[in-house]
């Protein structure tokens, strides 16, 4: 029997359900919104595939301010370069008898011994330069590994070479006989590679090199001494990566640290909705649980809920909740809780109200009398009868919360850890991308926080108008 | 005669419970910053390193900071209740002549957006329910919610990069993005209101994009729910054209939820626009309160959080009591 029931209940909420589903369908503006919240779902759930770069380490991936690559498309920015990435393979330009030179790329020198003289090997490498535009900052990484060195010195030179033939020297080593790994790091850019080479610190040194898109040329020269006959020295060169900066990149383009900017968008979605979504439940079921307790219970359960929530309307939101984030620390979870903090009083005293003239109707009387209790008579019967109110405050608390955490993050009061819309917003304030008109920088992460919220307002706006049947009329 | 004695009964009872709610504010802000295990003792703000000992005593004393909690909770009461906000801790001046200028500033900035909002919303909104059911309405609606659901920064944000640095570019001038008047400012007196309007008029403008949905929505709602009401299908009846059912009929209907709204809306003038004031580094109470806030200067921030409770307390009140003077339905004190 009671199986029975639980079935006929089922197919009764089945039903409710399908004619909700049945009716939301023929909502343009609500099912236009569900399909920009599904989008933004999708983005959270599947960042990790969508973008291959650590948002909280971001990797630096163009040039500062990198416009996006599809702005090629214009004439003026035609000739842009994009970011070339490549392990050179290097060739033996002047060999030697004395040094086994393994080629490829991952070269290893051998010096063999044999004289007192000084050997000199040279190894280079082309790659080519395919943009007509010069870069503004190249740079290259690899590790030197040196084993096996018995009474030798070894020099180590790395040089590129312009298109008239000058060598400009970027990196050197020695005279030295250290073993072991040596990581190098060289940017073009650098302060002391401009001033070793005699350059003004503030030329643009991979804009001289680069000038025609043409093949250039690495030189590692290498320089063996030793003292005696029985010498031996191994150097290898390793993960080398040479790395010119793109002035497009992407889909977004890049910030003003060279980080890729749609990977922090697509990682923004997760806090926002995380944030928003959490924020609205915890405030929807207190704010519920709340009037429905003070409606029913009444007395002087009612009487201290309403005077509080008397009390929470006259506190200035905005800036007690700035306060309250600072003063329990900038994480997410009391970011939340203070959100929801702010958001249950207008649904609790709408329940309340409800409930109060519910409690007066025979179904409720009827239950009573069959002796059900308080508490579930407010479960099975008054939150069923004031769900449509829930749903709608629900549905509609979400872009509330979503705007003040992104006004939070903007503010500079989010959580340092989790990348956030708001935050992007800051960091174009705060690093100079009005100057540099970094539109493709500013524009998305205030679009998606407002469309995101968007979203929630037009499905609220459907659902509202369905299960408030009184709002029809005002179509 | 029992009706006026009824209707000031309540008022003296609401005006009761008000200073009541107040009082309980103060006291949580009281609790909030100066007797919170979660933050560190107010007396860390100003006492630097260097200090001798003589002179922190004398800066305890000067902040009142000597007493044990519960005389100062005390002292704290009858300061707030008579304003008398002390010293910053800042530069140690009085809170209250600090504030003045700040508050000023503000208040012209959101006061004429308030002053443009209301109308320029209403009129709308107004306008959106006399075309109800056709395109006109459906578009206003439309970029009635865009503009409410975007967040205000991002509009500022969007005009700072469009009006300041876009238009420079192409034309050779852009509007200001920052402060509030030129640097220096004009001596000439004409001069210096000229410059602080050209100034205002960017984060104005931003302000009145963005908030001009929220009001239009708004009445249009409220209207479009009056139209449908059985005393204007009675005025329909009585043969009255459509635009005196729509001004003398169904608008007199909204009237009382509207003035509750805008004077809901006025304690924002006080503290609401903190990120335009952020973002036009506009010198006001907000950019004040996220100043002392990052100090932390807790005098300012009481006073701030005290005064702007205040406000909303009486708005509040006067919402209230409009409510009972503008709709005639409503007979006050016999509300529960």
């Amino acid at each position: 029997m009671a199986f029975l029931l639980k079935k006929e209940r089922r197919k009764i909420y089945a039903r409710r359900v399908k004619g909700f589903w049945f009716e939301f369908s023929h909502k343009k503006i609500g099912l236009f919104g569900l399909g920009l919240l599904m989008f933004f779902a999708a983005m959270a759930i599947f960042s990790p595939w969508l973008t291959p770069y650590d948002p909280l380490m971001p990797p630096r991936v163009a040039e500062k301010f990198a416009m996006p690559d599809w702005i090629t498309i214009f004439p003026q920015y035609r000739d842009y370069p994009r970011t070339i990435d490549i392990t050179p393979y290097w060739s033996v330009a002047q060999g030697s008898e004395l040094v086994k030179i393994e080629w490829g790329r991952k070269p290893v020198l051998e010096y063999l011994g044999g004289t007192t003289n000084t050997v000199h090997v040279i190894l280079n490498a082309s790659f080519t330069y395919p943009y007509k535009v010069p870069p503004k900052t190249f740079w290259f990484k690899f590790d030197r590994v040196g084993e096996q060195i018995e009474k030798t010195q070894y020099s180590l030179r790395l040089s590129i070479l312009d298109l008239e033939g000058k060598e400009y020297k970027l990196w050197s080593e020695g005279p030295s006989s250290r073993t072991g790994t040596l990581p190098v790091n060289v940017e073009s850019g650098g302060w002391e590679l401009l001033k070793q080479l005699g350059l003004d610190p503030t030329i643009n040194l991979a804009g001289m090199i680069f000038t025609k898109p043409s093949e250039y040329y690495l030189l590692l020269h290498a320089y063996f001494t030793s003292e005696t006959e029985q010498a031996s020295c191994k150097i290898g060169i390793e993960k080398f990566k040479f790395t010119t900066l793109g002035l497009v990149h992407g889909l977004l383009g890049a910030d003003s640290f060279g980080h890729d900017v749609i990977t922090a968008l697509i990682y923004g979605s997760r806090i926002s909705m995380a944030i928003g979504l959490i924020a609205a439940v915890l405030a929807t079921s207190f704010g519920t649980l709340v009037g429905v307790v003070a409606g029913y219970v009444g007395g002087r359960a009612d009487e201290v809920i309403m005077r509080i929530n008397d009390i929470m309307m006259c506190v200035p939101d905005t800036p007690l909740i700035l306060t309250l984030v600072f003063i329990f620390g900038p994480r997410i979870e009391n970011i939340i809780i203070v959100i929801a903090i702010f958001g249950w009083q207008g649904l609790a005293r709408v329940v309340r109200s409800h409930v109060l003239s519910l409690r007066e109707t025979a179904f409720v009387e009827c239950a009573l009398a069959s002796g059900a209790n308080k508490r579930y008579i407010m479960i099975k019967h008054l939150i069923p009868n004031v769900y449509p109110i829930i749903v709608t405050t629900f549905v509609l608390r979400v872009p509330g919360a979503i705007l003040r955490e992104a006004t939070l993050s903007f503010l500079g009061f989010g959580d340092p850890r989790s990348p956030t819309w708001g935050e992007m917003l800051r960091s174009t304030f705060a690093f100079g991308a009005y100057e540099r008109l970094a539109w493709w920088w500013i524009v998305p992460p205030g679009l998606a926080i407002t469309f995101l919220c968007l979203s929630f307002v037009f499905m609220g706006h459907a659902i509202d108008e369905i299960i408030n049947p009184r709002l029809r009329r005002r179509r | 005669m029992g009706k006026d004695h009824v209707m000031r009964e309540y008022i003296v009872k609401r005006i009761l419970i008000s200073i009541i709610i107040l009082y309980i504010i103060a006291t949580l802000n009281f609790i909030l910053f100066q007797a919170n295990p979660m933050i560190p003792d107010p007396s860390t703000a100003f006492i630097e390193s260097n200090m001798e000992r003589d002179q922190i005593e004398m800066l305890l004393e000067l902040y009142g900071l000597k007493e044990p909690l519960h005389i100062r909770y005390i002292v704290y009461i009858r300061n707030m209740f008579t304003f008398q906000f002390g010293l910053t801790f800042v530069d140690r001046r009085p809170v209250v002549e600090e504030m003045k200028p700040r508050l000023i500033n503000t208040v012209i900035l959101l006061g004429a957006s308030l002053m443009l909002r209301i109308p320029i919303g209403m009129a709308i909104g107004i306008f959106a329910a006399s075309k109800r059911k056709t395109k006109t309405d459906a578009a206003i609606i439309t970029s009635s919610l865009f503009t409410h659901g975007i967040p205000a920064f991002f509009v500022q944000l969007l005009f700072i990069l469009f009006f300041s640095y876009y238009l420079s570019l192409w034309l050779g001038f852009g509007w200001p993005a920052a402060r509030m008047t030129s640097v220096p400012p004009p001596t000439n007196p004409l001069a210096y209101v000229a410059d602080v309007a050209w100034h205002m008029s960017l984060p104005l403008f931003a302000l009145l994009v963005k908030g001009f949905g929220g009001m239009a929505l708004y009445t249009r709602n409220l209207l479009v729910d009056a139209l449908s009401q059985d005393y204007v299908l009675t005025a329909r009846a009585k043969g009255l054209s459509e635009r005196a059912v729509l001004y003398k009929h169904a608008l007199r209907g909204t009237l009382p939820p509207i003035a509750t709204m805008i004077t809901m809306d006025i304690p924002d003038i006080f503290t609401g626009a903190m990120i335009t004031e952020f973002i036009f580094t506009w010198p006001g109470m907000g950019t004040w309160f996220l100043y002392s806030l990052r100090f932390p200067d807790y005098p300012v921030l009481q006073a701030i959080m005290f005064i702007s409770s205040l406000l909303m307390v009486v708005m509040n009140l006067i919402a209230d009591l409009i409510y009972g003077v503008l709709d005639p339905r409503i007979k006050v004190g016999q509300r529960r």
